[in-house]
């Protein structure tokens, strides 16, 4: 039993060495995309328009005449990097914010609570439609308007953490030997909420790509000319039938890359939290307590 | 165990299949529709039965239901033939009569119009003088945009002939009320909860929902009983939906197919498309208030460089006809009229280097006083068209050596007010009743809404004070021509395209044809065979 | 004597948690307005642009005073406001209709569609989850889990645009839009249903991988207890916390409306109601929608910590203390 049990953590470790390499590829892909892209993605030639995929443009042309590979390689750069920042800026607000109110407590604490229950209970959809209408359609937009609706999933998470790490005696030594909150903080209560907030925010990824591909089907994502896979995928719907590499090469980029992100949270799941399937069943019932925003978000 | 597994098993074939269609419909195209018309038509019955998809009807169009007094429910009303008003447009957007037989211009401000005898309303009570008036007062006191536009002192009735007279000369007043608002409908016999009404048209309407119109034939129609029993008006808002419920067979015929996929029924032997230029223009407007715009140099080379042909041949599909004046062909006094600058790339650098304007720097963009010739184009994206036109813009004038920057956001209007723009780039209804007066005022006025460039020229004030107040409708077109034209010369507006609008039929359906003034779709001529 | 305290607890905690609704509901509907009011552009000139003319700026007035448009927006919320408590939830300005009477028609189609996807994604995600559990890292388990992840990642429209174009285009088999009575119902149920089946076989597996590794079933095994036995009195009965736990979520989601999917398969519901509502700023929809929202939103939870205090007995003695 134990034997079998070494093996699977080194066989997630190597998985995670894989899909570490893999996203690392895909970042460096879209940090150099600008300089190993083969046309310019933005040059337009109306003579060339909808071109099938050939050996001059091996993803075929936009109604544009541009060059598609072109284009996705770019969009990389728009779709994964706005993602990540999102991810990044959310999963940090909130557990800063999550921290705050579970090491204060009180009514600070409940007055946040009940403004992440409204955030929470707010329909994203009217959330991006309104944001959009106030800051103008945009890629950036459409990631502020995402931005604000996600913070409470991560302030929740943490938040239930600290509730749970504050009453440990361990904490009640700390303080007693006149350890000062800041120190609280950082050396005792971040080291054990750090963990679900890293696994959140990497199966996130996946979902916010996704998001904001469904935000740019209903035309709040990025604005033209701007190259992005959700919206090249939605403006190439209508010719699905009669130019369908329009459609489908940013869509096999969109899958591809949510699945990569997918796998990749799974195994650093796996990693940081080998007995996360032992937790109590609260714990994990409050996690997927949390998720409520990602499906509704999913299914608009 | 067992039932587990196989459901499990047939689970994931389901799953299989759909994600092996997801990679392999590359290749499934063009094997299309060999067995259109199997699926509708009624089975055993005789009765004929035309299912209509459309994008056009639908709360957000302001159109869902038939009361001519609301809104735009009006253009429901009469494109499903439901309404009809007193007279209509012909294909050269010229009067014809419908519901009356002529009119008389008695003075400026008297205007007597005939009526026929021979038109009784779907409950059978005859269509009279005292019916109009009634229909007249109740569009004056209900609606938004008629008093204004009709500015009526008084409705006399008499027999079949009904009296308006109006506060001030208005020479476009017949125009006016064949706006779908003047349909004529039982005002007595009341209107339902759901925006039902009581018409004269060839079809009544059975059911009227926001989504979709049941009607069924009229026995009584004054010029003949329609052809198809029943006819079913589905709103579609979908495109990609639509094209595939024409192509399953679940409709008959589409109006506003997105412009990608007309291509599947174009050359098709299964398909008929019928084709209309309308009204609908694309233009862009220089903003005087921009000093490097002040040069007339400047603007002409910007409109060589608009590269009209490309964009509607590529981007549009060909749906578009390019535009010269703001009126499309079939006008008398449309495009062929006038003249504008032609699209020539070399002419525009000329221009620009006549009004002091080169690449100093080698950076691609022309330059004057160390500064880029820098344009900032403000759109919206509600009409799909704009960003297309945006962007084949932003290309063809870097070929000339400015650079521009596109803002398409649904604020436009924030930024028109701020001044923050130097071309504005609309879409409008140049003339939805065939007049020309209609789009001056709107747009050339000197305090008009749509003048967003704050153009002014004394010129076309005073033609258009000729036009107000002129009956004859050889000289208004005249004078139509003549304010055009001074628009052009000067560069104040830069007319990209018409919108050309489709209907693609099953083949077999006939009487079904695309008219310019987009107010007329089903008529008593639809059949399908 | 302890089962009355249970009831007395759970009563209040009831209460409680539905007087919290208030609070929220007030909450979100200020804030949706106050959106709505920054957003540049009313109905009006939404609905005079779908037209394509320029209305005068009189008859533009004249619309917005009667609409009230032109009082300050905290006027406009306490009149919205006033209405509601009054019972009226005000009529939409584009329609003209009553909102409560239109969003209610609107209803069934989407709760329909949410029961229907619902009992298609149970239908296959338990058995498919379980029977990836069952063969771990077989190949079996490999062919579901990279389904899973393939489905999870497919961006809904896409799906919609594929199944419609095979089912409806190619076959024949389906219409493709949705007022035909029950067929019309499988094309967005199955679009739906792909995507949360693949989610909630992933949920499924590692629930029953959990379940399988505990001491009991390992006691049940070596005690002669049959697999099957084993998988579905044991293990299944564990595993109904998590995808009960699910299914709420779902549901609420659900039945908020799903925007893109109603309007590919024209499903008249909730959804695409709201995305019009807002596109045309329809401010009377927009805030019935956004109560419902917050409704679903306060119920399911509550309902899902009910399910849960009964389910599992150490929460309630947890809570109870």
């Amino acid at each position: 039993m134990y034997t079998a049990y070494k093996l699977t953590t080194d066989h997630t470790k190597i998985k995670f060495y894989i899909f570490l390499l893999l996203v690392g590829v895909l970042l460096l892909v879209s940090a150099l995309a600008q300089y190993i892209v083969p046309h310019d993605p933005y040059l337009q030639d109306l003579s060339n328009a909808l071109q099938p995929p050939s050996w001059q443009f091996p993803f075929g042309t936009d109604e544009y005449g541009r060059c598609l590979l072109s284009r996705v390689i770019v969009g990389a750069t728009t779709t994964v990097y706005s993602s990540l920042a999102l991810v990044l800026f959310t999963s940090v607000l909130g557990s800063i914010i999550g921290v705050f109110c579970g090491y204060i407590g009180g009514k600070t604490d409940a007055v946040i609570m009940r403004l992440s229950d409204v955030f929470l209970a707010f329909p994203g959809l009217v959330f991006a439609i309104a944001v959009a209408g106030v800051l103008g359609g945009g890629i950036l937009n459409a990631a502020i308007s995402l931005a604000l609706i996600a913070w409470p999933r991560f302030t929740r998470i943490v938040r239930g953490q600290v509730l749970a790490v504050k009453n440990m005696s361990y904490m009640h030594a700390a303080k007693i030997s006149g350890c000062p909150w800041y120190k609280m903080i950082f050396k005792h209560i971040m080291p054990n909420v750090i963990g679900p907030v890293v696994v959140t925010a990497a199966l996130d990824i996946g979902v916010t790509i996704m998001e904001l591909a469904g935000l740019s089907f209903l035309g709040l994502g990025a604005a033209p000319p701007t190259a992005e896979w959700g919206s090249m995928m939605s403006k190439g719907r209508s010719m699905m039938q009669t130019a369908p590499w329009t459609i489908l090469f940013p869509g096999l980029a969109i899958l591809l890359t949510v699945m990569l992100f997918n796998l990749f949270g799974d195994t650093i799941r796996d990693m940081f939290d080998p007995t996360q399937r032992r937790v109590s069943v609260v714990n994990c019932f409050c996690k997927l307590k949390n998720k409520v925003k990602v499906e509704g978000d999913v299914n608009v | 165990m067992r039932i587990l597994k196989l459901v499990a098993v047939l689970a994931s074939v389901g799953v299989i299949a759909t994600s092996l269609v997801g990679c392999g419909n590359s290749n499934s195209q063009n094997s299309t529709a060999s067995m259109t018309d199997s699926a509708s038509t009624g089975g055993l019955t005789s009765e004929k039965v035309f299912n209509y998809g459309t994008t056009a009807y639908g709360v957000a169009m302001g159109n869902a239901g038939l009361d001519p007094h609301i809104s735009y429910m009006g253009w429901s009303s009469v494109r499903y033939g439901v309404g009809e008003t007193l007279f209509k447009f012909n294909e050269a957007m010229e009067l014809e009569p419908w519901l009356a037989t002529s009119y008389e211009q008695v003075d400026d401000t008297t205007i007597i119009i005939y009526l026929r005898d021979d038109v009784t309303f779907h409950n059978g009570n005859k269509m009279t003088g005292q019916a109009v008036k009634k229909c007249f007062e109740r569009l004056l006191e209900k609606h938004d945009r008629a008093p204004m536009d009709l500015d009526v002192n008084s409705i006399d009735a008499d027999g079949q002939t009904v009296t308006f007279t109006t506060n001030k000369p208005n020479p476009a007043f017949v125009n006016a009320i064949c706006d779908p608002y003047g349909a004529i409908i039982d005002v007595d016999a009341g209107i339902t909860e759901d925006d039902n009404v009581v018409g004269t048209g060839p079809y009544i309407a059975e059911k009227v929902s926001p989504t979709e119109i049941n009607l069924k034939s009229y026995d009584n129609y004054w010029s003949g009983k329609a052809k198809v029993d029943k006819v079913n008006v589905k709103s579609i808002t979908d495109g990609d939906t639509l094209t595939m419920a024409l192509q399953s067979g679940e409709i008959d015929a589409t109006q506003g197919l997105p412009y990608a996929s007309l291509s599947l029924f174009q050359n098709h032997t299964d398909y008929t498309i019928s084709s209309a230029d309308t009204s609908r223009l694309y233009m862009m407007a220089y903003n005087y208030k921009t000093e490097v715009l002040q040069d007339v140099n400047v603007r002409k080379a910007i409109a060589s460089a608009i590269d009209k042909e490309g964009f509607t041949k590529t981007l549009l599909n060909g749906n578009g006809t390019p535009a010269v004046g703001a009126f499309p062909s079939n006008f008398t006094f449309g495009n062929e009229k006038v003249t504008a600058p032609a699209y020539d790339l070399e002419a525009a650098k000329q221009l620009l280097t006549e009004a002091g304007y080169t690449d100093t720097n080698g950076d691609g963009y022309v330059d004057k006083n160390g500064q880029n010739l820098t344009i900032r184009w403000l759109t919206y994206t509600s009409r799909q068209e704009l960003p297309k036109l945006a962007e084949s813009a932003q290309a063809t004038l870097k070929q000339i050596g400015i650079d521009v920057k596109v803002n398409a956001t649904d604020n436009y209007k924030d930024f028109l007010k701020k001044g923050d723009f130097d071309i504005y780039a609309s879409a409008f209804v140049a003339a939805p009743t065939g007049d020309s007066q209609y789009f001056f005022m709107t747009h050339l006025d000197d305090n008009s809404v749509g003048n967003t460039g704050s153009y002014h020229s004394e010129r076309i004030q005073e033609l258009m004070n000729q036009l107000r107040i002129e009956f004859d409708t050889d000289k208004r077109s005249d004078l139509a021509i003549q304010i055009q034209q001074q628009v052009l010369d000067d560069n104040a507006y830069t007319f990209a395209s018409h919108l050309k609008m489709s209907f693609v039929t099953k083949k077999g359906v006939t009487g079904f044809t695309a008219h310019p003034s987009d107010y007329y779709e089903i008529t008593n001529k639809l059949d399908i065979n | 004597m302890y089962v009355r305290r249970r009831r007395c607890y759970i009563v209040k905690y009831v209460l409680k948690r539905l007087f919290m609704v208030i609070p929220i509901l007030l909450g979100i509907t200020f804030l949706s307005f106050a959106l709505m009011q920054t957003a540049s552009g009313d109905v009006i000139d939404a609905i005079y642009e779908q037209a394509g003319g320029v209305p005068s700026e009189e008859i533009v007035a004249a619309k917005r005073a009667e609409l009230g448009l032109d009082k300050p927006f905290i006027v406009q919320y306490f009149i919205w406001l006033g209405g509601v408590l009054t019972g009226n939830m005000g009529n939409s300005y584009v329609s003209n209709r009553p909102v409560f009477q239109d969003f209610m028609s609107h209803l069934p189609a989407t709760v329909i569609l949410t029961l229907s996807s619902i009992f298609i994604t149970v239908l296959f995600s338990i058995p498919l989850g379980i029977l990836s559990a069952v063969k771990h890292n077989k190949i079996t388990d490999y062919i579901i889990r990279i389904l899973t992840f393939v489905g999870n990642a497919m961006p809904g429209f896409f799906l919609s645009l594929v199944l419609l174009y095979l089912f409806s285009v190619q076959l024949k088999w389906l219409p493709a839009t949705g007022n035909n009575g029950f067929v019309s119902i499988i094309l967005p149920t199955v679009t739906l249903a792909i995507a949360m089946t693949a989610k909630y076989t992933r949920q499924v597996r590692a629930a029953v991988l959990d379940e399988l590794k505990k001491d009991y079933v390992l006691g049940a095994r070596s005690r002669g207890v049959k697999e099957r036995i084993i998988l579905y009195f044991s293990v299944l009965k564990s595993s109904l916390l998590t995808i009960v736990t699910l299914l709420g979520l779902s549901i609420g989601s659900l039945l908020g409306g799903t925007a893109i999917i109603e309007s590919i398969f024209m499903w008249p519901g909730v959804g695409k109601l709201a995305v019009d509502a807002i596109t045309m700023r329809d401010y009377p929809v927009i805030q019935m929608y956004v109560i419902w929202m917050a409704v679903i939103f306060v119920v399911i939870n509550l309902l899902t910590d009910i399910i849960y205090y009964y389910l599992d007995p150490r929460i309630r003695l947890q809570k109870e203390r």
